[in-house]
């Protein structure tokens, strides 16, 4: 077994651990923070793919995202520091399933899709980066300008949902 | 090799910070301060605050540490001295920083004391307003050089340094690495006189020297990275490049200490606002401004 694949492996299993964590503990800080460190694992496992540029995009963007989401979890949730035990996992059944389901599927997936030629070598990190610029500003443009817009319009709208109207304040606040 | 002298030169730039920073503050040099200072730390009771939130405690501050030398690693103080010259450190050392706000979050909710939270989330609104202002000049520079290299960004500025080809990003970088490393002005997390030391509030003994020590190495990175992003790395006549890079960072260190010690601190909406309003469109002007420079400059 080489290095890359225990590298592979070990971060993998760090995934799933600190994912279970989301759903073992109480305090709405240590969920948030443990999906960031799954997180953070997978964009550790694009590093020993030598997908460079990728795993550093994952560890950095998650940090913040992950933090903000611990801020909403804080103010949202009626026990947030977790004193109240109160149980982070319901709609036991539904929940299992669907995610025993959506795991076979996973693993379905990986094994009978034709994934084409295995690639030896993989271009040097310098290199990915120049290839991957490319391919976001050439065939992949629409969908990535696409997504981009879609979540630049949902970010706008929900700013906009939260604003209390002027005529509203006006009218309720002396 | 390499590896272990930057991590000397780390902690020696650390100490220095140290020393400047007394020096902004009360106008008295003293070289050995910091070193009392911090002996007198080791030796005190490091307390654990009643119902703690045990691992973010104990993590908060070798966190905060552990980014600050990652960001670090890919620094070059000359062309060969640098840890590791990543295909992507340009953003490797943005990644590595972003870790000072997890470590704040930590630091702020780990002692269950209301003062840290405050500081801790405060520190959450710092980065919505700094981030982008990080992000975006690294871009336009990255940008001139054609690379995410470090080595490549400081070769790129041979003729003319960044801080006369795009000084806007210059000046938006310099404000938010300052933000960044929470120094006066921006020292909204530890707000010293108003949170009582915000993050730091609830930390005694080793555990605040660990945690001061992260911070100055904090500082001293963002000089570094000012440095070779702006002021042409190691480049310059006559001395040899480790002095140049040296005397930079430094002076950079030094002009952003003095800097906060003659502002007031600025209200947390307040840096929202101005950020979100002048910076971020002023950061995108200066991305557009640079690639128009790119294209008709040879």
């Amino acid at each position: 077994m080489s290095a890359q694949t225990f590298f592979i492996g070990f971060f993998g299993l760090a995934a799933v651990w600190f994912g279970i964590v989301v759903f073992r503990t109480f305090s709405m800080v240590r969920s948030a923070l443990a999906l960031l460190f799954s997180q953070t694992a997978l964009g550790a496992m694009f590093l020993s793919m030598q997908a460079e540029f990728l795993g550093v995009l994952q560890i950095m963007m998650m940090a913040t995202e992950m933090s903000i989401m611990a801020i909403f979890m804080v103010m949202f949730m009626m026990d947030p520091g977790g004193l109240g035990e109160m149980d982070m996992t319901h709609q036991k059944r539904l929940s299992l399933s669907a995610g025993i389901v959506s795991f076979v599927a996973a693993v379905a997936v990986a094994v009978f899709v034709d994934w084409g030629p295995v690639a030896h070598t993989a271009p040097d990190a310098a290199q990915q980066t120049v290839d991957l610029g490319l391919e976001l500003l050439g065939r992949s443009m629409l969908i990535f300008e696409t997504a981009g817009v879609t979540i630049l319009t949902a970010m706008i709208a929900a700013t906009a949902v939260a604003i209390q109207p002027a005529t509203w304040r006006s009218k309720h606040e002396h | 090799m390499t590896t272990v002298l930057i991590l000397l030169l780390l902690a020696l730039g650390a100490y220095l910070v140290a020393v400047i920073e007394t020096w902004t503050i009360t106008g008295r040099f003293q070289l050995a301060a910091p070193l009392f200072a911090g002996i007198a730390l080791l030796g005190r009771e490091s307390i654990v605050p009643r119902k703690p939130d045990r691992i973010f405690f104990e993590v908060a501050p070798v966190l905060l540490l552990i980014s600050a030398i990652l960001a670090a690693a890919v620094v070059p103080l000359t062309p060969d001295l640098i840890i590791t010259d990543l295909a992507t450190g340009a953003l490797f050392i943005n990644a590595a920083l972003v870790y000072v706000l997890v470590a704040l979050l930590m630091a702020g909710w780990g002692p269950d004391g209301a003062y840290a939270m405050i500081g801790g989330w405060r520190f959450l609104g710092q980065l919505i307003a700094y981030a982008m202002l990080i992000v975006m000049p690294i871009t336009a520079v990255v940008m001139r050089a054609e690379s995410l290299l470090t080595t490549q960004i400081v070769v790129s500025q041979a003729g003319v340094w960044n801080i006369v080809y795009q000084p806007l990003g210059f000046v938006l970088f310099f404000i938010a690495a300052m933000a960044l490393a929470f120094l006066p002005p921006f020292d909204l997390p530890t707000a010293k006189g108003e949170l009582a030391g915000g993050v730091e509030a609830e930390y005694t003994g080793v555990r605040l020297a660990v945690f001061r020590l992260g911070r100055l190495a904090l500082i001293i990175t963002l000089a570094a990275a000012t440095v070779i992003f702006y002021l042409g790395g190691w480049q310059g006549p006559w001395l040899p490049p480790w002095a140049w890079s040296a005397i930079k960072i430094l002076v950079v260190t030094a002009t952003m200490l003095l800097i906060g010690r003659f502002m007031p601190r600025i209200r947390e909406a307040d840096l929202l606002a101005w950020c979100w309003i002048f910076g971020i469109p002023l950061a995108l002007l200066n991305i557009f401004l640079v690639g128009v420079l790119v294209l008709v400059l040879p």
